[in-house]
């Protein structure tokens, strides 16, 4: 099993001769708490511990998010199926435990939650959404696959990729523009991945930082109670290099 | 150095401003301005002023001449905040800050509104702007003159001097002497630094490219009741702390305590005009779902670049059949934007660039129109500190999805980020429209804004992002990844010398309409490379003046009207009060 120094920056995409990561199975599984697949670069940090230490509003907001899975009341079951696997594609969501992104994007435009502006040749994010799935379908069709749902991940990977590059033409992508319907769908996603704490912990975010605010900010500094990166990815070797004897302990 | 000058350099934070008590009219304990003894004007009073927007202009202007005695209402379509009941210390559930209707974007580079340039509320965007406070140039009050492009002002620099100094005082802004521009000093010292702004600066200096702290509105030491900040990075979710300065805690407790009325959850819809007169005579605004008209002696509209024109165009008259003020075909246009490509760099320590508040160092250098670069004007550099769905945004914009994005945000502590302020030149075709199709939930047409960059736009954003790829090279970075964006809005309804080419005249005016003013940054003719914040509210200063000095010369004396009440005195603070 291949080791990695974070001081060194190989394991990033731009740097690697595929353009790609390596296989995420290899990162440290996550100790405490809860990651979305249960990987993280900081397999000991829950930042849901640190709740005392937020303002009651802030809380309150946080766990609600972190508990409940919303139900699907905008999208049909066909369009949440499409959907939903689209969004686990773009946010690389390929096990459990995952965070309910499209759940909690289906919550915001059934509650008419609008960002404040929509592109002229768009319909608003709610129709924009929909039409993205009958999209999916088209564009799945085109490299001969019934439909998105029942194409290889192959033919998926593709067709997010066209979407992603703007390059996805035909039926519903000749009236909506691809490259800003890929903004619309990626901010909302985005939004719901990026907000959830078990992202946070993946990632090594503070969290809500009020009223405790911080005291160390200088390069290589952290908090007393900020998690520490694993520099292993294996966590039985990253333990013991640690001195780390309870979570070594079997 | 005069000693007056020697005097304010030691003394410094224990400046008081001299005539805004708002710091010290908050409240030690909670964060929400005090409001019981509001003063509330009936909607058949007509009042001195009414003022649409309580944002940097419409605050500003509020306060100054709640002081001068006028009866000012202030309407604001949003919420009068709670920072402590409404504020959370979060990015996704910050969206209530932001103006969230709908609107259309257009044009061949649509620039996307809501979080990232419009705010809703008492406070308005400068509730969720990032805090850098810097002055404009005095070279962008005359760019036609002097550079060929844009258009010349009909003020200059020094008419605003005096109100940058003044306001400077009273958010507090703090920074490093300011070497650029002209040449200033700031009232409260600069704050420390993060690491990656550390690093930031140490490759700018290996280029040759100084950057310095600040300028930040934001409290270094306390200042009245306001606390020192706690470096926690939400600037841009709000300051639940109430150490960055926004006009809900630097003018709008002032403004109350000398009688002005801050009606919140008011949106306004049309301005009713006098068919024979030719005068405003008042707003018809919807409040709780009742259609309300409030009549006013003058009106001032500050809802920003992109609801000032809406308003106008949306209040049509006989005398006016194509928007209020509009028989000249100006209102919306030159409608800009800043030109705000980000880079973030790479580095073998953890930056947790979440932390400390995300404007910390900036340079101007590159402010004005160098020959050689191969454009007109300049930019201005600037640190940003996304929180993760800003960056996650910012890496998919870098073209990164899937297990990519997801690896480069488990890098997320590695990075720190830069951004630009390009100068983008004012367009007649860059342009805010209604669309009579589309409307709200009031049935008024909703807003769309087209933008189209032209060569020079192009031209100085690529050069500005080829400056922070150099930076973070010398500075070490491992890695680099860079996106797009746009900030700021201004312009739309611009002042001017001539009336065929602009909305209002220098005393923001409308030419068309004699007790009509616009007072936010729509009047702006360009937009130099600086945050306008601080200039909207310099120009609304400055426009309390003219007005003040103008009703006076009307009636023949200067009378001013006490302040409607005694005005209490201060509790006494430990510190900050000097």
């Amino acid at each position: 099993m291949a080791s990695v120094d974070y001081r060194e920056a190989g394991h990033l995409p731009n740097l690697r001769p595929d353009g790609q990561p390596g296989p995420p199975a290899e990162l440290p599984r996550q100790r405490n708490g809860v990651t979305p697949q249960m990987r993280g670069r900081y397999p000991k940090y829950n930042v849901l511990e640190q709740a005392d230490h937020w303002d009651p509003v802030t809380r309150e907001m946080v766990f609600e998010r972190a508990r409940t899975v919303p139900p699907i009341r905008f999208f049909t079951a066909p369009e949440a199926l499409t959907l939903g696997i689209f969004c686990d594609l773009v946010l690389a969501q390929d096990s459990e435990p995952k965070i309910p992104v499209l759940n909690m994007v289906d919550a915001k435009l059934f509650a008419g939650e609008l960002d404040g502006f929509r592109y002229a040749e768009l319909p608003d994010d709610r129709e924009t959404w929909r039409r993205v799935a009958v999209g999916l379908d088209a564009a799945a069709r085109q490299h001969g696959a019934a439909d998105f749902v029942n194409a290889t991940e192959d033919v998926r990977e593709r067709v997010v990729d066209a979407l992603a590059k703007g390059t996805l033409h035909g039926e519903v992508w000749d009236t909506l523009e691809p490259a800003h319907v890929w903004k619309v769908v990626t901010r909302a996603m985005l939004s719901a991945f990026y907000s959830h704490p078990w992202a946070w912990n993946e990632i090594g975010f503070g969290g809500p930082a009020y009223p405790r605010g911080y005291a160390r900010i200088g390069a290589g500094q952290r908090e007393s109670w900020e998690g520490a990166e694993a520099f292993e990815r294996d966590p039985v070797k990253d333990t013991e290099q640690r001195g780390d004897q309870e979570a070594a302990r079997p | 150095m005069s000693r007056r000058h020697e005097l304010r350099t030691l003394l410094r934070g224990a400046i008081r401003p001299p005539d805004n008590d708002s710091a010290f009219l908050l409240d030690v304990h909670r964060r929400a301005v005090p409001r019981e003894r509001m003063e509330r004007y009936d909607d058949s009073y007509p009042v001195d002023l009414l003022i649409v927007g309580a944002g940097a202009g419409g605050a500003t202007l509020a306060q100054r001449l709640a002081r001068r005695g006028w009866k000012v209402v202030v309407l604001e379509s949003g919420p009068f905040w709670d920072p402590d009941e409404d504020w959370v210390s979060d990015e996704a559930g910050s969206h209530r800050l932001y103006w969230t209707e709908e609107r259309i974007i257009g044009g061949s580079d649509p620039v996307e509104l809501g979080k990232n340039n419009c705010g809703h509320g008492v406070g308005g965007s400068m509730v969720h702007y990032a805090g850098y406070c810097p002055r404009f140039h005095p070279s962008d009050f005359e760019v036609r003159t002097r550079d060929g492009v844009g258009e010349d002002w009909p003020i200059s620099y020094e008419d605003l001097k005096p109100h940058y100094e003044r306001l400077e005082l009273e958010l507090p802004v703090a920074g490093e002497y300011w070497p650029w521009g002209d040449p200033h000093r700031y009232p409260h010292t600069a704050h420390p630094i993060a690491g990656g702004a550390d690093v930031a600066r140490e490759g700018a200096r290996k280029l040759g490219i100084e950057m310095r702290v600040g300028p930040v509105g934001i409290t270094n030491g306390a200042f009245g009741n306001r606390p020192h900040c706690i470096y926690r990075g939400f600037c841009l979710q709000g300051c639940k702390v109430n150490a960055k300065a926004s006009p809900l805690v630097t003018h709008i407790p002032d403004a109350i305590e000398h009688g002005a009325e801050i009606r919140a959850d008011s949106m306004a819809m049309d301005i009713e005009i006098d068919g024979s007169s030719g005068r405003v005579t008042g707003v018809h605004y919807m409040n709780d779902g009742r259609e309300r008209f409030q009549r006013a002696e003058a009106v001032a509209v500050a809802g920003y670049s992109i609801e000032t024109p809406r308003l106008l165009l949306n209040s049509i008259s006989r005398r006016f059949p194509h928007g209020l003020a509009n028989n000249n075909d100006q209102v919306g246009r030159c409608v800009m934007v800043q030109g705000a490509p980000q880079v973030a760099g790479r580095f073998p320590d953890e930056m947790r660039m979440y932390k400390a508040p995300p404007p910390e160092i900036s340079s101007e250098q590159f402010y004005e129109t160098d020959e050689r670069r191969g454009f007109a004007r300049g930019f201005s550099i600037q640190t940003v500190g996304p929180l993760p769905i800003e960056h996650a945004q910012h890496v998919l914009g870098h073209g990164h999805w899937g297990q990519a994005l997801r690896e480069y945000m488990r890098d997320y502590n590695h990075w720190y980020t830069l951004g630009i302020l390009s100068e983008l030149l004012p367009l007649p075709d860059n342009r805010v429209t209604v669309v009579p199709s589309v409307t709200d939930a009031n049935g008024i047409p909703v807003a769309r804004m087209d933008y189209s960059q032209c060569e020079n736009d192009r031209k100085n954003i690529a050069y500005a992002k080829q400056t922070l790829h150099n930076i973070f090279e010398a500075g070490g970075a491992q890695d680099v990844l860079a996106t797009d964006r746009y900030a700021h809005l201004v312009g739309g309804c611009r002042m001017g010398s001539d009336p065929d080419q602009s909305v209002v005249d220098a005393d923001h005016r409308a030419w068309e309409v004699p007790n009509l003013y616009i007072a936010d940054g729509s009047v702006m003719p360009t937009q130099g490379s600086a945050n306008p914040a601080l200039t909207i509210m310099a120009l609304a200063s400055r426009l309390a003046e003219r007005l003040d000095l103008k009703r006076d010369g009307a009636r023949g004396e200067r009378k001013r009207r006490r302040p409607r009440r005694p005005q209490r005195r201060p509790a006494p603070t430990r510190a900050g009060a000097g």
